[in-house]
């Protein structure tokens, strides 16, 4: 059980926890300084635990010569999406208001996905394009620092655990159809269709953006930046920002808000209950 | 003195919560977190309903807000609600703990870490065995553990689940919880 799972598990220390973010700078160049330092610790113990490295240094010895498991560890520490279509309400705006309003009329939108970690939310995006007839109109661009993330994505691999409240969600927004309708299922695994993100560009990036996309004109980046600190918030908004059209939508999660130092010279908030911005005409 | 109080509730504990709130001093010197299980897919309607009753104002905080006393913090549907270090809120959506998102066990915990002797914490009723382990944590840090009298809850398996796991500072009915909340200076 789960909770006999947290009765075991491995503290981390401040110090540990330190020398941890230091090694990931020094070996790969990866700065997770500006990760909020509660959901960081948490995360590593619980890998510390799952990969049987008993404590920090066993960690660290690992990490530092086993590149592949760098790998796996950017996958542990990017959290998945919770469910296709959460928050059902903010996906009935987008599907019967901003993107027939934004998108049908144009040709080469371009929609990012800073960190798609495990797909849901592209494959959300997609699956109403779709429905709208859309689809055509549409670049999509999806971003992850997990090489893992990307490759899984892109093969439609999802976890099937969350259909019940993929299939629910699915309910709230569409009369017609069924959810399954865009994957299939084989055993414990389950697949999109991946037709649905045929014209998707992926990408694989560092924390900070060494290079980002240009001319984006709709960015979704749902529940991704609460695990940093404000710092790297604040970094992350401004690259998101410069990589947008002037008139660009730019959409968070519910309990998150852009709130920097002359934030509001950057960004108008259209739509408070579904947290969608949209950047200023300069 | 105390920094903070931190409250876990789940079947069985709304109406224990708005007594509580609604008996507090408009000027309660301390911030309270509440880490309730809540229907996830329902966004509004629980803080309003709280906040009718309650003489502090209660919200459903932004990620990193900070905390202030004589605030009511309480963790939005279908988030986890930490407390960083800094004393500001850090919401989360990793995987229910106890198949529960908010986790009761993750607000204790983190806000254990952060308030360390500073905190109080108080187990209401509830139908899993969700928070036990946090108000482990919370009393190995040196906080105050207290559970609302089973005798006293609708469903007792979250009380005595704390019980079994950690002797707690006291064993209170609503009222005691009330009269000891209003002497806090």
């Amino acid at each position: 059980m789960e909770n006999r799972n947290t009765m075991n598990k491995y503290e981390l220390g401040i110090v540990d926890t330190r020398n941890i973010i230091k090694t990931l700078q020094d070996v790969y160049n990866y700065d997770f300084k500006n990760y909020a330092l509660t959901f960081f610790k948490r995360r590593v113990e619980k890998i510390i635990v799952r990969y049987n490295l008993k404590d920090a240094d066993g960690f660290i010895k690992r990490i530092e010569t086993d590149r592949d498991f760098f790998e796996v560890f950017l996958q542990e520490i990017c959290v998945e999406n919770t469910e296709m279509f959460r928050d059902p309400s903010l996906w009935r705006v987008l599907k019967e208001e901003l993107f027939p309003q934004i998108i049908k009329d144009a040709t080469n939108f371009k929609i990012w996905f800073p960190e798609v970690s495990s797909g849901e939310e592209l494959f959300s995006t997609a699956i109403i394009l779709k429905k709208l007839n859309l689809t055509q109109n549409v670049q999509l661009i999806a971003s992850s620092i997990s090489e893992l993330d990307v490759e899984r994505t892109k093969k439609g691999i999802f976890d099937p655990k969350k259909n019940e409240v993929n299939d629910a969600n699915y309910k709230r927004i569409f009369s017609r159809g069924e959810l399954s309708d865009y994957y299939t299922q084989e055993g414990d695994k389950a697949y999109w269709d991946t037709s649905l993100i045929d014209n998707t560009k992926f990408i694989k990036q560092n924390i900070i953006f060494d290079d980002y996309p240009k001319g984006i004109k709709l960015v979704l980046f749902r529940n991704q930046m609460i695990y940093y600190n404000q710092i790297l918030q604040e970094r992350y908004i401004k690259t998101i920002y410069s990589s947008m059209v002037p008139g660009g939508h730019f959409i968070i999660g519910n309990n998150e808000k852009i709130d920097y130092w002359n934030s509001d010279k950057d960004f108008t908030l259209i739509n408070q209950d579904e947290s969608i911005y949209k950047k200023k005409l300069s | 003195m105390y920094k903070a109080v931190v409250i876990g509730g789940s079947a069985g504990s709304f109406q224990v919560i708005t007594k509580i709130l609604s008996s507090l001093p408009k000027n309660f010197p301390l911030p309270v977190l509440l880490s309730l299980h809540r229907l996830k897919h329902v966004r509004s309607g629980f803080v309003e309903a709280l906040s009718i009753k309650s003489t502090i104002p209660i919200v459903e905080p932004y990620d990193k807000e900070n905390i202030k006393p004589g605030r009511g913090y309480l963790a939005p549907a279908n988030y986890h609600m930490y407390i960083e270090l800094n004393k500001r809120i850090a919401l989360s959506t990793e995987e229910p703990v106890n198949h529960s998102r908010p986790s009761i066990d993750l607000t204790f915990e983190t806000a254990a870490q952060a308030y360390r002797d500073k905190l109080i914490g108080i187990i209401l009723s509830g139908a899993n065995r969700d928070g036990a382990y946090g108000l482990k944590k919370l009393k190995q840090a040196g906080g105050l553990a207290i559970v609302q009298d089973p005798n006293e809850c609708q469903v007792k398996t979250m009380t005595e689940a704390s019980l079994k796991l950690t002797t707690v500072d006291h064993i209170f009915t609503t009222e005691q919880i009330i009269k000891f909340l209003l002497n806090i200076k």
